[in-house]
């Protein structure tokens, strides 16, 4: 290559992910409000499904397992991941180590998030082979071993996206690696609940995505040191 | 009085004004000829002109913006001024001084090594002719004495000049060294600060390429024509090589730069200019331009002469994509190109597989076999009336059908159908006598039918078949498919046929395509009985029977067939030495437009683009009241007609020189023979293959393991002679696939031309590998044995090992390593454990390297690697070579 293609090829790879990281910029909030609310579940919830342990019984079988892909809470969904997509000042980020849990063969937590850029540490307690096949397209998908003496694995997801994990060796196995753009993000917990704080003051899109169901958003105002309740209805398929 | 011989009136006349108008008639007329002929006569003067006042303002532009950059660098700033110090301090103060004086040292050292080295070279040429004196005086018998003592002085006068001069030279290196130093703190810098610059720097060299410097003046650099000489890429008339003259970069001056893909032509870069003028490509100054873009290459004084579009010009300009053309002049297998010559490839297929050799012969496609079913025993596939109106016209039934409209009056297609009939009925009715239906088969049986249903669905018939509207798995092109969809195929056959035809597809027809996929007769029954839910029984014609036994009928028939070629698709009995009927086409692509015939047509423009196109979109539209024109319609797409002219264009039988041509070698040969076999058996309706095909993924979105798997790279994964053995009878790899390998019944020759392809395609040199046991190394294969272990890579959590299953879920389960030996290239083996995700992105399964354990083999993955390697090729000991057909029947036990 001569040396205006590689001007030009370095050029273009420095602007792109520049162009990409001053999406966000994060700083100190002073005053910073908060959004907290529910998502709710339109709809007939569905009768928890039972998962075939079909393998590696004396080790996997020890707790029963229900379908975690779908769980409804007293008419709130659990799991779901709630984000604001259009904040571009706001909190720093901080990027600490995230720990998944594959204990008992299944993945804890079932839906995990965090800011692009963190490590994930990838734990295998269970003294069995288990691999972590990444079904991502983003970012470079991954596929690892993780046998008995590798008890922690990690890896570092760099870019935004939500990524589907699957376990080849137990197909039941299933769980999600919600790596975001901006600090504000939470999953739903155990009763379909989430809470953002120290949001700056200012009109925002806040989004709730699920697994299943896929994305919805609505517009929300968040006024310095007050709370800003909204409830998010997300019709089952 | 006047003097004689002297008119002094005339004497006293003035021609001033004559010499004057002559003067000024001759400025006129020599900046007139200047002008003429630089600027009216030679247009790409003032195109370069433009060029360079381009090339130099972008050139400056980026210069300005790298400087102010540097500017703003707070190092570099550093460097310039640590640099202006050095400078000053060595052309002033003490250093300065010091530098002076050395210098002057400096010469007068080199003046004295010289003097002495000058003393040392004469006494050298006094010794030389001192030994001269002594060899004579030799040769003549005389006293030597006297020469060997002058000899022996002169020696001793060098040896006292020697260390003088070795004195002398060290003395002026000290200095020079010295010196050296002193200028070097200097130069450091300067060439730090260069890197620095480099990026701002390079312009300058830009500009200074496209200027001339004057003195105190620059100017533009003298346009000049830009010329490359092709030697020996064409052949003249008496097939001597010749050279071709192109002179296209005389106006495309950025055609191999980067920085001009915006700019308007001609100044334009080349589209993807480091894939088409790469180096290991077609640089220009070896290829020019009109190598693949043809044109006028000498032409050079208006864009429409250098493109070659004017009067008796033959070769006009090939713009973008139609100059993939020019690719077969050099390239043997233009299908690799499907992201460089997408139009080029695409051509390629349609016109192999939709049937174009059948009736025109060209020069390397002589001998692809006819495309469509042999109507030897037609009476006892379809339904008589079906058959009459197919004929009529095929797309009415199947407007995705390869067969093309032939347009016919009905009684033609009632008398083409009872030829056909009649040459068939003999064979047919006895092949539909000794297979009849089963006992067991029950037409309209639910059961059979929801069982035959998931298994059409299932088994592998959609990597092929499409079962409903607008399903289709390999494209052969838009609007075509490669093989029929079957959504109403109940309307064309009987259950009879559907039965034994799937069951065993030849002990119907000999030479069909279509695989067996070894069905039992539950299977084949079941199957059948979906299929004839697909459609409905057609009316039957009016007295259809009568019509086809009638005798005139099948006369006339006879008559019609051969009129319109229909052997060169179809194998028929009696006809089948018949020649084909079109025109050859081998040198269509180099028909200058007056040989082609527009019959009446004034409306189309009278270029060979124009014709093609019109031709293969109404193909009878040249026909007049005289001139009949027979072939049919295939109703392509767009898009597929500009393929197929592609492809046309590109037949020319040009005779490029040796030097230009890619690799034709034996192995591209093979590859591109074998694509052929592949193409023919469509292998990519299932999988994916060179990166194209695995049609039937499409089905398998949901759970992708479960579809057939992807074959890039297969050669270099398998051993031949098990492959061989695979495609001749394959065995169930994967038991939790559902889609079964068919059994295609290749024949020696296309098992082997199958197999050379794949070996071809991932640059295998050597096809076989041997397993030599006694050099498996003890320590190799205990430490295997303990990473393949529970505790450690579990590798038969999922991974068969002959009788030993996995636990769980059969569409859990990884292939059977007990084959590895046999079907596993030892060398594939390291590199899929190394890193399974790049050889099969995607794949199942897991990396496990790096990080293998500590404790085993020192801890070193590729020792690691290897153990595994030599286990995985022992473990399949004295399994038998190949499995038979009857054991791949046996379906996997599923839970």
């Amino acid at each position: 290559m001569n040396k205006f293609g590689f001007l030009f090829l370095s050029a273009a790879l420095v602007t792109l992910p520049v162009r990409g990281m001053a999406a966000y910029e994060g700083g100190d909030v002073k005053d910073g409000g908060s959004i907290s609310g529910a998502v709710k579940f339109k709809g007939s919830a569905p009768a928890p499904k039972k998962l075939d342990v079909s393998k590696d019984k004396e080790v996997c079988a020890k707790t029963s397992k229900t379908d975690p892909s779908l769980i409804v809470n007293g008419g709130n969904l659990v799991n779901a991941v709630v984000t604001i997509t259009d904040i571009k000042k706001g909190k720093k980020i901080e990027l600490k180590k995230v720990t998944l849990d594959q204990n008992g063969c299944e993945y804890k937590p079932h839906v995990l998030a965090f800011p692009a850029g963190t490590t994930v540490e990838i734990l295998n307690p269970d003294g069995i082979l288990h691999n972590v096949h990444s079904y991502s397209k983003v970012n470079s998908p991954f596929n690892q071993a993780q046998p008995k003496f590798k008890k922690t694995l990690n890896v570092k997801i760099e870019k935004p996206e939500a990524i589907e994990l699957k376990c080849d060796v137990h197909g039941w196995m299933q769980g999600w690696l919600v790596a975001t753009e901006s600090p504000y993000f939470a999953v739903t917990d155990s009763s379909g609940n989430f809470k953002l704080t120290d949001v700056p003051a200012g009109s925002y899109t806040v989004e709730v995505w699920h697994e299943k169901l896929g994305k919805s958003s609505q517009k929300v105002t968040v006024k310095a040191k007050e709370e800003a309740k909204v409830t998010f209805e997300v019709a089952g398929k | 009085m006047a003097e004689r011989g002297i008119d002094k009136q005339e004497e006293k006349k003035s021609y001033g004004s004559v010499f004057l108008i002559g003067i000024a008639l001759l400025v006129v007329l020599t900046g007139w000829s200047f002008w003429d002929d630089n600027i009216t006569r030679r247009p790409w003067k003032a195109m370069q002109a433009r060029f360079y006042h381009l090339d130099y303002g972008k050139a400056k532009a980026a210069y300005d913006e790298e400087n102010k950059k540097l500017q703003a660098d707070a190092a570099y700033q550093e460097l310039s001024k640590k640099l202006a110090a050095a400078q000053a301090s060595l052309s002033g103060g003490a250093l300065g001084q010091k530098l002076a004086s050395l210098e002057k040292q400096e010469s007068a050292a080199t003046v004295r090594f010289n003097d002495i080295d000058q003393e040392v070279k004469n006494i050298k040429s006094e010794l030389e002719e001192a030994w001269y004196e002594h060899d004579h005086a030799v040769q003549q018998k005389r006293n030597v004495k006297p020469y060997l003592e002058r000899i022996k002085e002169l020696d001793k006068e060098k040896e006292k000049l020697d260390p003088e001069l070795e004195k002398a030279r060290q003395k002026r290196e000290l200095i020079k060294e010295e010196i050296k130093t002193i200028r070097n703190s200097a130069k450091e810098i300067e060439i730090e600060l260069g890197k620095l610059a480099a990026e701002r720097d390079k312009w300058v060299r830009v500009m200074e390429n496209v200027t001339l410097k004057l003195g105190p003046f620059s100017f533009y650099k003298i346009p000049k024509i830009e010329q490359v000489s092709l030697d020996e890429f064409d052949r003249n008339n008496f097939d001597q090589p010749v050279a071709r003259v192109d002179r296209c970069q005389t106006c495309h001056l950025a055609i191999n730069r980067p920085g001009f893909e915006k700019e308007a032509n001609p100044f334009k870069t080349h589209p993807k200019r480091e894939i088409f003028l790469g180096d290991n490509a077609h640089p220009p100054g070896k290829f020019g331009c009109t190598g693949c873009h043809e044109g006028q290459g000498v032409a050079v004084n208006s864009a429409k002469h250098a493109h070659g579009e004017v009067h008796l010009w033959e070769f006009p300009l090939l713009r973008g994509a139609k100059s993939q053309s020019s690719c077969t002049s050099c390239h043997l297998d233009v299908q690799k190109f499907e992201t460089e010559a997408p139009l080029l490839a695409q051509g390629q297929r349609l016109f192999e597989q939709i049937g174009c050799t059948g009736c025109h012969l060209v020069k390397g496609y002589e001998n692809l076999p006819k495309i469509a079913p042999s109507l030897r025993k037609i009476s006892a596939k379809v339904d008589p009336s079906w058959m009459v109106r197919w004929i009529e016209n095929p797309h009415k039934f199947r407007p995705r059908a390869r067969m093309p409209n032939f347009d016919l009056k009905q009684d033609d297609a009632v008398a083409i159908a009872a030829f056909l009939w009649s040459l068939a009925k003999e064979e047919g009715d006895k092949w539909a006598q000794e297979h009849p239906l089963p006992a067991g088969f029950r037409e309209g049986n639910a059961g059979q039918v929801a069982k035959g249903k998931k298994l059409v669905e299932t088994i592998g018939c959609k990597g092929c078949h499409g079962l409903a509207e607008g399903e289709f798995s390999t494209p052969l092109g838009k609007e075509k498919d490669l093989v029929p969809n079957l959504k109403d195929i109940a309307s064309k056959t009987s259950a009879q046929w559907t039965y034994h035809w799937i069951r065993n597809p030849r002990g119907y027809s000999p030479d069909t395509n279509m695989p067996s996929l070894r069905l039992t007769d539950d299977e084949a029954m079941a199957m059948t009985n979906y299929l004839m839910t697909l459609g409905a029984k057609p009316e039957a014609m009016a007295g259809i029977e009568e019509k086809l036994a009638d005798a005139k009928n099948i006369k006339r028939g006879e008559t019609l067939v051969r009129r319109w070629g229909c052997y060169g698709c179809h194998e028929i009995k009696g006809l089948e030495k018949e020649s084909r009927i079109g025109a050859e086409l081998t040198t269509f692509g180099s028909k200058p437009k007056e040989e082609l015939f527009f019959g009446n047509r004034t409306d189309i423009k009278e270029t060979w683009d124009d014709w093609t196109y019109n031709k293969l979109k109404t193909p009878r539209i040249y026909a007049t009241e005289r001139i009949e024109q027979l072939m049919p319609q295939f109703n392509l797409a767009d898009d597929d007609i500009k393929a197929l002219r592609v492809l046309l264009g590109g037949f020319r039988e040009r005779k490029v020189g040796q030097r230009y041509q890619a690799d034709q070698g034996l192995r591209v040969q093979q590859v591109v023979d074998g694509r052929r076999i592949m193409q023919q058996y469509n292998c990519v309706g299932c999988h994916e293959i060179e990166k194209r095909g695995g049609f039937i993924r499409k089905y398998y979105k949901e759970n992708p393991n479960l579809a057939p798997p992807v074959l890039n790279g297969q050669g270099e994964k398998v051993q031949s002679n098990w492959f061989f053995n695979f495609l001749k009878a394959p065995i169930p790899i994967r038991p939790w696939l559902e889609a079964r390998m068919p059994t295609f019944g290749l024949s020696d020759e296309h098992a082997n031309q199958l197999v050379s392809y794949f070996n071809g395609l991932a640059k295998v040199d050597i096809p076989y590998a041997y397993v030599d046991d006694k050099k498996i190394p003890q320590e190799h294969l205990e430490a295997a044995r303990v990473l393949v272990s529970k505790d450690y890579f579990n590798c038969f959590s999922c991974h068969q090992q002959g009788e030993r299953k996995p636990e769980g879920p059969v569409e859990g389960w990884a292939p059977d390593l007990a084959l590895a030996r046999q079907r596993l290239n030892p060398k594939w083996i390291i590199k899929w454990l190394q890193d399974p995700q790049k050889v099969e992105p995607g794949t199942k399964m897991p990396s496990f390297y790096p990080g293998g354990p500590d404790n085993i083999l020192g801890g070193k993955d590729d020792r690691q690697i290897e153990a595994l390697r030599d286990y995985l090729m022992s473990i399949g000991r004295g399994a038998p070579a190949a499995v038979t057909a009857e054991v791949a029947k046996a379906k996997p036990a599923r839970r």
